[in-house]
């Protein structure tokens, strides 16, 4: 008689030792924190015949680096550093508020003393389509076969990046903090390693819904390299959401100003809880660069972020929700209003 | 900080003085079994476990209306461990289950092919092990013929609820005509879900005839009467257990499916079978909190002075089984007002069964009410403190008698000083916190009070132990700490002298854990009881020559340590010697109440009555609201145990935040499927959204039975998303007439959900 879903596990050795498990074998899976993975194997959503565990491998550690290239420092972090390990470091939670801020408002202290930071790149979206086996229209599961979310409920789901074959949100707050910051994702693969700047990690679920992102089989995300500008010292992330902890975003926004002589220097902004993947907003950056504090429109850089929103009933609210996140935030870092509520 | 009024001791018409200086009843003793709960020594029916059981697992409707043309389950049958699938095919013929109070159960599950809502049972699935079980059902795959489903509100016709009658006093439309001021408005609520945090299931072992179920319930007797029925076996060899329970809120107070599949499944099977709801279960199986959708007409004079209310209400209900209602029931008996119109109604579509949650009913009424007075006062320009004040009635306005007791008007005074109300500024947007707003709101609150049929048995020992023994459960309330009270004031000992086993049919029958009935009931049947075994103990005395006491009436008895003695003497007869020289082991006597009026017509039975203060604050720009602080006063007539009450009445002002701000059962609109089933995507209150609740409890012990008891379960969550909704208007002008409010509501362009 057939058991019951059976797998293998094994505990890797090494790094090539991993990647030759899994890259060697089509129904193979890393498994780390474990957080995401083994909820979507317990709920039927995979089935890996091989678990790969990579806990053991020499991935974990945070380091400060000159980055010969830029000029700025860079943070090294190993792809298994949990986050509450990068939450408490003191480079970031001095240098980096968005960072820290970011990750402090995920999940809960259970959750982040477990969960990793590769592993949370990489965590699958939280709509509850996918996420229910028996919901049979879900281009991103079963490709091709229509979206249910559209049809149906879909107040925690994506505006950006979205169409009418796929509306998942890429949940990651640490994910929308990272693309402001420009950080890099270290990948070895079978054919070695390489490096892929986090903006181009990701694909839109109106380009391709069953395609999550740019990483192949067998590719191992081995660290993350995080540029510390200075300006990033004045930043924030502001996670808009109905109760006050312990659940994912409706909107939120990280923002980080350069601001002088009452000026905008820098400004880097990316959207979350809206869109497909963490959701840079390049338009509302350019609007923002050299304006003047005293009389910056944030909301017209706002709209032009969400001009291409995709919305849907249980959406209709969220491009003004995250214009008003936005201008919240933006008021707290150019000093021209009071804290938001906490 | 917390203030409580003192309780005097427990009133004994028939009996003495209390042997101790000071009664127990009344203390802040803490939970007999919370050691047993953190140690992991409680015996939750979950735990329990026998050789050779068999795991169940559901496989449940993906469709809301239509019927099952297949169910092809050989995969699932050719996996290790997997010994039977059940369906409607081979799953045993039931009868109906029994009427109870306010219902029916479910019709029997699988016992046809027809489907009523999408989470149905269609099959249950035995293996050896749970993770076989589980992914068994996995591979079941079912055949179905859809027919349209009648899903929104508006699909189906309104029906009257059978137990619960409209009434009607005076002329409302009159009233309604020639008023100074008036509001209407329609009001909705969403569907809630009470998510206990213990998962519910049940254990049955079968031996011949016979039939013991270890079941998460709050009513015990209830269950083993739906099983005898259903199954057609005798009351005497159905044994119910659930000696503890890990929540409910109302969940656990029908018999429903899941029990009758474990017990149906271990008849078929010969192997005792467990059956354990998952959490998206818990969404399907055991009822919730349905969705109401309200009008409300009001009016008064210039002073404020109601003139007319009409309260109407459609409840959304399931096909096959009607929803308990009780929403503008309340309203009646609410506010002094000569012209009040209710009614119910129930539709018939095809959703869920749902049941009572916390406050059912009373709390989606109170709050549409409560938002129209609101409304009301600000028309008037009539602070809404006062415009209830002047509202306030001491006679039940439904039937004229008086009040058993009523301090309502404490509580809203009292409420106002502790708030700080006084210092309000009634304008809209006119109190602020830097770029925030704030928003004060007052609510009043009251719940019917009731006693249920209910037995108690009370034993006495030669060692001069006793014990006490009631088939209800505790459901982490209490209910063990304050019976070990009071019986321990009635006998003359200490608590810790007096042995308390509840939650097992073998013991006494009793009423439910719920509708804030089960303290007052049992502490009634207890304390004739205790009245009883003094009669009892007057009985042998008389004719029994060695005793000291002979002759003696029963009311010139007194109970107390050790023994009995009489009334103002020292001198003991020990119950050892007693018990000897008439040959027992131990004497018992059962003291039984039925809720009947005892008053001779003389006054109404008082529940509890309560006032909330909220204050809110708002960040308008991105809709954040967060409840600051919260003041509760409750007139809960005699309060058993000050501790235990007051986490009574936190507990509900959190569920009263969750409903006004979080819960939201979304529904798919095509298929009835719950969209939002897990406790990541259903919102329930966390700490850091509960603030700095003061809770004071005021009021006399109510007048109506000799234990001066009401509930308390109930009346702590209702009033509160009503005072939290008047806090928003307050805040920021803007009037919500629906529950729970959502950030986007409060954004500066409000939103309609749409599909949610």
């Amino acid at each position: 008689m057939p058991e019951v879903r059976p797998f293998v596990y094994h505990r890797a050795t090494s790094v090539d030792d991993a990647i030759a498990a899994v890259g060697g074998d089509a129904r193979a899976a890393y498994l780390a924190g474990g957080t995401t993975q083994l909820d979507l194997m317990k709920d039927g959503v995979l089935a890996p015949e091989l678990l790969v565990d990579i806990t053991r491998l020499p991935l974990r550690g945070i380091d400060v680096l000159d980055d010969v290239d830029d000029g700025d420092e860079v943070l090294h972090v190993g792809a298994l550093t949990t986050m509450e390990q990068l939450a408490r470091h003191p480079v970031v939670s001095d240098r980096l508020p968005l960072l820290a801020q970011s990750l402090l408002s995920g999940a809960s202290t259970q959750l982040r003393n477990m969960a990793t930071i590769g592993g949370n790149l990489l965590q699958r979206t939280r709509c509850r389509y996918y996420r229910d086996p028996t919901i049979g229209a879900c281009n991103r599961r079963l490709p091709g076969t229509g979206c249910a979310a559209v049809q149906q409920t879909a107040r925690m789901h994506a505006v950006l990046g979205a169409g009418p074959r796929c509306i998942a949100v890429h949940a990651s707050d640490l994910a929308v903090a990272l693309v402001a910051l420009d950080a890099v994702v270290e990948i070895t693969g079978p054919d070695g390693a390489r490096r892929v700047p986090l903006r181009d990690f990701y694909v839109p679920a109106d380009v391709d819904p069953a395609r999550e992102h740019a990483i192949g089989h067998g590719d191992l995300v081995t660290a993350i390299r995080i540029p510390i500008p200075a300006f990033a010292r004045n930043s924030g992330y502001l996670k808009v959401r109905d109760r006050a902890s312990y659940e994912f975003a409706a909107v939120s926004v990280a923002a980080a100003f350069d601001v002088e002589h009452g000026r905008v220097g820098e400004a880097r902004i990316a959207f979350g809880g809206i869109g497909s993947v963490p959701w840079r907003a390049v338009e509302a950056e350019e609007l923002l660069r050299g304006a003047s504090v005293s009389d910056t429109d944030v909301g017209a850089a706002g709209r032009a972020a969400l001009a291409g929103a995709f919305t849907v009933p249980g959406t209709a609210f969220k491009p003004e929700l995250a214009i008003g996140a936005l201008v919240r935030l933006a008021g707290v870092l150019t000093g021209t209003r009071g804290a938001v509520l906490v | 900080m917390t203030t409580y009024v003192t309780a005097p001791a427990v009133d004994r018409p028939t009996a003495t003085e209390p042997a101790t200086a000071t009664p127990w009843v009344g203390r802040d003793l803490t939970r007999v079994d919370g050691p047993h709960k953190i140690a992991g020594r409680a015996p939750y029916s979950s735990d329990a476990d026998v050789p050779g059981m068999l795991h169940a697992a559901l496989v449940t409707s993906t469709i809301a209306h239509g019927r099952v043309t297949d169910v092809r389950a050989a995969e699932a049958l050719a996996l290790a461990g997997v010994v039977d699938v059940l369906t409607w095919r081979n799953f045993p013929r039931l009868a109906p289950g029994p009427e109870v109070p306010l219902g029916w159960p479910p019709p029997p599950p699988l016992q046809d092919d027809g489907i009523g809502f999408h989470g149905q049972p269609v099959a249950v699935v035995l293996a050896e092990t749970l993770e076989q079980a589980h992914e068994a059902a996995r591979r079941v795959e079912v055949d179905y013929e859809e027919q349209p489903a009648r899903l929104a509100l508006d699909d189906a016709e309104p029906e009257p609820i059978p137990w619960v009658p409209d009434s009607s006093r005076g002329d409302t439309g009159a009233a309604w005509r020639s008023a100074a001021a008036r509001v209407e408005l329609e009001y909705r609520t969403a569907e809630n879900v009470n998510n206990p945090l213990g998962l519910m299931g049940a254990l049955a072992v079968w031996d011949g005839d016979r039939v013991d179920v270890h079941d998460s319930t709050q009513w015990p007797t209830l269950v083993r009467r739906g099983i005898a029925t259903m199954f057609g076996v005798p009351l005497a060899g159905v044994r119910v257990r659930s000696p503890f329970l890990g929540g409910g809120f109302g969940a656990g107070l029908i018999t429903w499916d899941y029990k009758v599949l474990a017990v149906g499944a271990a008849r078929v099977t010969g192997r005792p079978v467990k059956l354990m709801l998952t959490r998206p279960q818990m969404f399907t199986q055991v009822g919730h909190r349905p969705e109401t959708r309200q009008t409300l007409r009001v009016s008064a004079a210039a002073d404020g002075t109601l003139t007319s209310v009409e309260h109407r209400a459609l409840v959304a209900g399931a096909v096959e089984r009607l929803p308990l209602g009780l929403v503008t029931a309340a309203t009646a008996h609410g506010y002094a007002c000569p012209n009040v119109t209710t009614s119910d109604r129930a539709l018939r579509l095809h959703r869920r069964y749902s049941s009572a949650m916390r406050g059912p009913g009373e709390h989606e009424g109170n709050a549409a009410l409560e938002v129209a007075l609101d409304e009301l006062a600000e028309q008037l320009a009539i602070d809404p403190v006062e415009l209830r004040l002047r509202n306030l009635s001491t006679v039940d306005p439904a039937s004229g008698l008086p009040w058993s007791s009523t301090a309502l008007a404490e509580c809203l005074r009292l409420g106002a000083e502790r708030f700080g109300w006084g210092d309000r500024d009634p304008r809209p947007r006119s109190m602020r916190d830097g770029d925030l707003l704030v928003g004060w709101g007052v609510a009043a609150a009251a719940y019917g009070g009731y006693e249920l049929p209910t037995s108690v048995r009370v034993t006495v020992y030669p060692d001069g132990s006793a014990a006490v023994r009631n088939a209800a459960t505790d459901i982490g309330t209490g209910t063990y700490t304050i019976v070990g009270q009071i019986a321990a004031d009635l006998l003359g000992l200490a608590p810790d002298q007096v042995d308390v086993d509840m939650g097992d049919t073998e013991m006494p029958p009793s009423a439910q854990s719920g509708g804030s009935a089960l303290a007052g009931s049992v502490a009634h049947a207890l304390h004739r009881a205790v009245d009883r075994l003094r009669d009892t103990v007057a009985e042998l005395v008389a004719t029994d020559a060695d005793s000291a006491l002979g002759g003696a009436a029963a009311d010139e008895l007194e109970l107390v340590a050790g023994g009995v003695r009489m009334v103002g003497s020292t001198d003991i007869e020990r119950w050892s010697d007693l018990l000897a020289r008439s040959g027992l082991e131990s004497l018992s006597s059962e003291g039984t109440v039925d809720g009947s009026d005892t008053s001779g017509g003389t006054m109404a039975r008082a529940g509890a009555f309560g006032a909330r203060f909220v204050e809110v604050v708002i960040d308008p720009v991105i809709g954040r609201l967060r409840v600051r602080r919260v003041v509760s006063v409750n007139d809960c007539g005699r309060v058993l145990n000050p501790l235990l009450a007051r986490s009574q009445i936190l507990g509900g002002t959190v569920g009263g935040i969750g409903a006004a701000l979080f819960e939201d059962v979304t529904v798919d609109p095509d298929t009835g499927r719950v969209a939002n089933g897990t406790l990541a995507d259903y919102l329930v209150p966390t700490h850091a959204d509960v603030p700095d609740i003061d809770v004071t409890f005021v009021g006399d012990p109510d007048r109506f039975t000799p234990t001066g008891v009401k509930g308390v379960g109930e009346v702590g969550l209702i009033g509160v998303a009503p005072a939290i909704a008047n806090a928003v208007h307050h805040a920021t002008g803007r009037r919500i007439r629906h529950l729970p409010i959502h950030l986007e509501d409060l954004l500066s362009t409000p939103r309609d959900r749409g599909a949610t």
